[in-house]
């Protein structure tokens, strides 16, 4: 179901100052994707899923879910989360501790009052399809995190609900148990065919599991797109250092030929992506991403955006060197095969392409 | 939302008619011309229990009472908590026995049994020194000033260790090492270093048991009486006690005084509560103190413990016992086993009084703690979960009610019974009850409720369930635990009340402590022992069987429906 946010705004008072944590949010939510709301902590994406299910209640604009109006400040809607029929994982998945991992998963269906026998049977299913079947009568508090997550995730799927939203769901697993749960969630959600609204600060979780990030901050919608879009093409500074790692430099535009648009930097000419819509003259800032920097001892021929400057470290980090660069006043960040053999103090010659330079508005 | 924002504002109305009814209506009796003319405006009943030449020595009485029963308290709670805390004492699970368990013990038997061991005609001390001495008189009296502190500091001394234990276990060790390290003994930094820090500790506990000696009615009643000492409360309960001549006016009169004292000191108190909690918060480092060798001390300090654990536990259960079974006063002797029946106790069973006290009793304490701890879980939740202006108000209502002597509230709530049909039933009882001891509900509901992360309930409401689904499912069962301790301190409460029941009570209405009382006036001590036992049987026997409902009810929902 598509979910549908119009003008939304949330405030919050905190010692006498208001705080908008909703600054008139316009956003469309397409149905059967994995939409990720991305963004540094306190930029609202809580407040906008808590919104969306109910547990909050805006100051303004409205909310329809699958075209029914589920909060309208102008028409005086205000639909309780119990009737939304929506779920959601939350981020200390709210197990409850005095029931045992049957009654957990079963809980949404009795609230629906169900039939007790096509509760076990959906209960019994449920449990299999995130791999925890015979674990019905395990106590709630006798589960690792990683089991709890996944009760709390049945207990979402149980309904069959057409909207899941998540709130951080990975934050509270280790590394790597996180890594794997990621995966698993992804191949669940795009094998349900519903729509999965996901709220996560972690770039890495947002760029594999979605397919549409919508980059929040200051309580507003900054950019949405796919995972690539956002990371590769993204105009806007904030996005493109907050997605990945980045090197941002100064410069102004030159002109644009044929296939680039050129920047004036601090490091020289660089040929980037074509930005027609950027007047020549422009202050702007170019994004170049450590991976794609390639370093040589020697001077490289016929390669465009080529630059000499001096290893300032160079850190093994075991897939990859990382490491700096000095070019005059600028230091660049590379990340290189850990294989090439420079140490600091050399001088070392650096290039790029151009399709991997980004012209980013100032 | 409509159901939610429905509850907090009736929430509001009967915690505040509760508490606030009261005291509007001791304000509006002390002006009124007499129950029957209530609203009739007259000063007299204030002029005539202000000119009452009686009334200074009922308030140097007081203030000595008071202050008196504060230091025998917050001495021995400060000794035995700094034994506990910073020294090697053995046996240390006994102070948190000392802690709790004479809590169990109603204060109006714990008084009993005192005047049974030291009354000056026969008590049980007094007989044994004049017999081995071969003394004409007793040497001790306990119907005196010095006896009322004693019982009642030892009646108070849980309530202060409950407040300096903690303060002296959350107290910086690293203060007193500095002062040892400057070369001060450990004598001289208890004194220059760690009694100051605790100062505000020390007071808090000193202020809390005047307030609790002030309302006190049991020890004033028993003790102070018989030897014409007369405390405030004693006061108000003479004005209204004497026949034909009960006069409520005078009462609410006298009531505004105590009123207005217990109401500043509790301000006081929690003034110094928040002080204290400032100098704790500078501390806590989960550092453990190192704990002062006592050496040869070790054992003379276990004594005294041992002392004070025995009369504060065992004695007051054996003395009554005791007495029970003999057919009038007498050191334990051959003589006495051989006497020794079971005639008091049937006396009392054969009682029709004594019978309707104990149904009366258990109806208030079942009834009672069941209707309170509903009325506490509402409270609660809107107190600790909804947080808005209008459940801070609830909270300082719910609360007022600890800053009230039971012996004042009941008669402004005598007032207020009289014009209504409620007059002379267990209903008003019931009432009062609940009105005086909500806070005994609410104070475990509401930590429990803090522990209840709001994500648990959030997810309820998201999985399709309402607010009172919530509350049913997963709500109300975490707080299992809080309802039984709740349940559990209202209906012992509930079961031994005397203050409130001394005023409302009356023929057909009576309760176990107000008919425990009326033998004491009578000096019927034998049936006093036997009905004191059975009420301490009845307390134990809905402890017991709360804990196991609760124990069951928190099985059944983990193991599923």
């Amino acid at each position: 179901m598509e979910i549908r946010i119009r003008k939304l705004s949330k405030y919050f008072f905190s010692e006498g100052k208001q705080i908008k944590a909703l600054d008139n949010v316009d956003l469309v939510i397409p149905a059967n994707q994995i939409f990720t709301l991305l963004g540094p902590s306190g930029c609202g994406k809580t407040t906008l899923l808590r919104c969306i299910v109910g547990l909050e209640l805006p100051d303004t604009g409205e909310i329809s879910i699958g075209g029914d109006i589920v909060y309208s400040k102008e028409k005086n809607v205000f639909l309780a989360p119990e009737k939304r029929g929506l779920s959601m994982v939350f981020q200390t998945y709210a197990i409850w501790p005095h029931m045992n991992v049957f009654n957990n998963v079963a809980y949404p269906l009795q609230t629906r009052k169900t039939p007790k026998e096509e509760i076990r049977n959906k209960v019994k299913k449920t449990l299999e399809f995130v791999q925890l079947d015979g674990f019905e009568n395990r106590p709630a508090t006798k589960l690792s995190g990683g089991q709890q997550q996944r009760v709390a995730l049945a207990r979402a799927l149980v309904p069959e609900p057409k909207v899941i939203l998540f709130d951080e769901p990975l934050s509270n697993l280790d590394a790597k148990l996180r890594e794997e749960t990621r995966k698993e969630l992804r191949s669940f959600l795009t094998r349900l065919k519903i729509t999965a609204v996901y709220v996560t600060h972690d770039r890495i979780e947002a760029l594999s599991l979605s397919d549409t990030i919508a980059v929040m901050r200051g309580g507003r919608i900054t950019e949405v797109g796919t995972p690539k879009d956002i990371y590769f093409n993204s105009s806007k500074k904030f996005v493109a250092d907050f997605i990945g790692r980045a090197n941002l430099i100064e410069g102004k535009v030159a002109r644009h030929d044929d296939h680039h648009t050129v920047v004036d930097s601090q490091i020289g000419a660089l040929a980037c992506k074509k930005r027609p819509d950027v007047p020549p003259g422009a202050a702007v800032t170019v994004c170049i991403r450590p991976e794609f920097i390639r370093v040589s001892a020697a001077f490289p021929e016929d390669a465009p955006n080529t630059c000499r400057g001096r290893v300032e470290s160079m850190v093994f980090v075991g897939d990859s060197y990382e490491g700096e660069i000095r070019i005059g006043n600028t230091c660049l960040v590379i990340q290189i095969e850990p294989t090439f053999g420079c140490k600091e103090g050399d001088t070392a010659h650096i290039s790029f392409d151009p399709q991997h330079c980004t012209v980013l508005n100032r | 939302m409509s159901k939610r924002s429905a509850l907090t504002p009736s929430l509001i109305i009967i915690v505040g008619f509760l508490t606030v009814c009261p005291v509007v209506m001791l304000v509006l009796g002390s002006f009124s011309e007499g129950l029957d003319a209530f609203g009739n405006f007259t000063l007299d009943k204030y002029i005539q229990s202000y000119t009452n030449p009686e009334l200074a020595d009922i308030i140097i009485n007081t203030v000595i009472f008071t202050i008196g029963s504060a230091i025998v308290a917050t001495f021995l709670a400060l000794f035995l908590a700094y034994l506990n805390t910073r020294t090697n004492i053995p046996f240390k699970f006994l102070f948190r026995i000392i802690s709790i368990i004479p809590m169990m013990i109603p204060h109006i038997l714990f008084s009993v049994s005192w005047v049974l061991l030291l009354n000056p005609s026969n008590g049980l001390i007094n007989l044994f020194l004049r017999q081995i001495f071969n003394l004409a008189d007793s040497p001790f009296s306990i119907y005196t000033l010095p006896g009322m502190i004693l019982v009642e500091g030892l009646l108070d001394l849980p309530i202060a260790y409950l407040i300096l234990a903690p303060a002296l276990a959350a107290f910086d060790v690293a203060l007193e090492e500095s002062s040892k390290v400057c070369g001060a003994s450990n004598l001289r930094t208890l004194v220059k270093v760690t009694l100051p820090v605790l100062r505000p500790a020390i007071l808090a506990s000193f202020i809390l048991v005047i307030v609790r000696s002030l309302a006190s009615f049991a020890v004033p009643s028993v003790i102070g009486m018989p030897g014409r000492i007369y405390v405030l409360a004693t006061h108000i309960y003479q004005i209204i006690a004497t026949g034909f001549a009960a006069d409520y006016g005078m009462a609410a009169a006298v009531g505004m005084s105590a009123l207005a004292a217990s109401i500043v000191l509790i301000y006081l108190y929690r003034y110094l509560t928040s002080e204290s909690e400032k100098f704790v918060t500078i501390s806590s480092r989960g550092y453990r103190p190192a704990l002062i060798d006592l050496k040869k001390a070790k054992y003379p300090l276990f004594g005294i413990v041992g002392i004070l654990s025995f009369v504060l536990i065992l004695l007051p259960v054996l003395v009554l016992f005791y007495t029970s079974l003999v057919p009038y006063s007498m050191v334990p002797s051959a003589k006495a086993f051989s006497l020794m029946s079971w005639k008091n106790w049937v006396a009392v069973l054969k009682d029709p009084i004594s019978l309707l006290s104990v149904k009366n009793s258990v109806f208030l304490g079942v009834v009672g703690a069941t209707v309170g701890v509903i009325l506490s879980v509402f409270v609660s939740y809107v107190i600790v979960k909804v947080r808005t202006t209008a459940s801070g108000i609830l909270e300082s209502l719910s609360f007022l009610s600890f800053s009230f002597p039971g012996i004042v509230v009941g008669v402004g709530f005598m007032w207020f019974f009289v014009q209504t049909p409620l007059y002379a039933t267990i209903w008003s009882l019931l009432i009062g009850y609940i009105a005086t001891y909500l806070p005994y509900g609410i104070r475990p509901l509401t930590s429990a409720f803090i522990q209840i992360h709001s994500h648990l309930e959030e997810s309820s409401r998201v999985s399709g369930g309402g607010t009172f689904y919530t509350l049913r499912r997963v709500v109300i069962p975490l707080l299992i635990p809080g309802i039984v301790s709740g349940w559990i301190l209202m209906a012992t409460m509930y079961v031994r009340e005397l203050t409130l029941s001394v005023v409302l009570s009356r023929p057909g209405t009576e309760v176990l402590a107000v008919q425990i009382f009326r033998f004491a006036e009578d000096g019927l001590w034998g049936k006093l022992s036997a009905l004191g036992i059975m009420m301490i049987f009845i307390s134990t026997a809905l402890v017991v069987i709360a804990s196991l409902v609760g124990a069951k009810l928190t099985r059944v929902q983990t193991e599923g429906e």
